[in-house]
């Protein structure tokens, strides 16, 4: 699964740690998804998806061996 | 998020703390035969039932100490909650706990066909605590590793 939270956040104008408090995660995590290392929770989309105020499909996209 | 079973993470501090002297407490009974006076116990009959010796037997608890103290200490250690314990931070606990079960296991049955006799023993003892001290070194390798390539 490949995700655009890095994109979302530089368009946010957002480090890591802005990030990681807004949506109550250890910085991290938010550094493991964005190196594709860590696949979030449900919850976790969502809250990402709503904070950047996009859906969870805009953010999170399926690649081929999925 | 919630994560059942651990404690608070002022744990970590504690069972550092506690860890240090029962380490040192534990080497000295071991290697040593260091034990202290204050916790000998006579007992009126034997101690152990399958003892047929009629005699007041005497017991030190100064190596139940030990390993008490170490094990306590480990515990706390491994399972203090970290200062931001979120689900990624669960997954790698849960990893590294799945590691150390193995690794521990691979290492005793190597051992069980390396070492025999009363070495065996020494394999045993300190398989008691190896569990523990590879989940507590895994995981902060981890935490460790993940911390360290964040890039921002």
């Amino acid at each position: 699964m490949k995700n655009n939270i890095k994109i979302e956040r530089a368009r946010h104008n957002m480090t890591q740690q802005d990030l990681a408090s807004r949506i109550g995660v250890s910085r991290q995590t938010i550094n493991a998804m964005e190196s594709n290392k860590y696949v979030p929770s449900t919850v976790l989309a969502l809250k990402i998806a709503a904070l950047f105020k996009l859906t969870v499909e805009e953010i999170f996209l399926l690649e081929e061996n999925d | 998020m919630k994560t059942a079973l651990l404690l608070p993470s002022r744990y970590k501090k504690i069972g550092i703390l506690m860890l240090i002297p029962s380490l040192i407490l534990g080497v000295l009974v071991r290697f040593n035969d260091f034990s202290f006076d204050f916790l000998t116990l006579t007992t009126g009959h034997s101690y152990v039932k399958s003892t047929p010796l009629n005699f007041d037997e005497v017991i030190n608890f100064t190596d139940e100490m030990a390993l008490t103290g170490i094990i306590v200490a480990l515990l706390f250690i491994a399972f203090a909650r970290e200062k931001q314990e979120d689900e990624f931070i669960s997954k790698l606990r849960l990893e590294s706990l799945q590691w150390a079960v193995l690794i521990n296991y691979i290492l005793l049955l190597i051992a069980t066909w390396l070492i025999h006799g009363f070495s065996y023993i020494d394999v045993m003892v300190y398989n008691m605590l190896t569990v523990l001290i590879f989940f507590i070194l895994r995981f902060h390798v981890l935490l460790f590793r993940n911390r360290s390539s964040i890039t921002d």
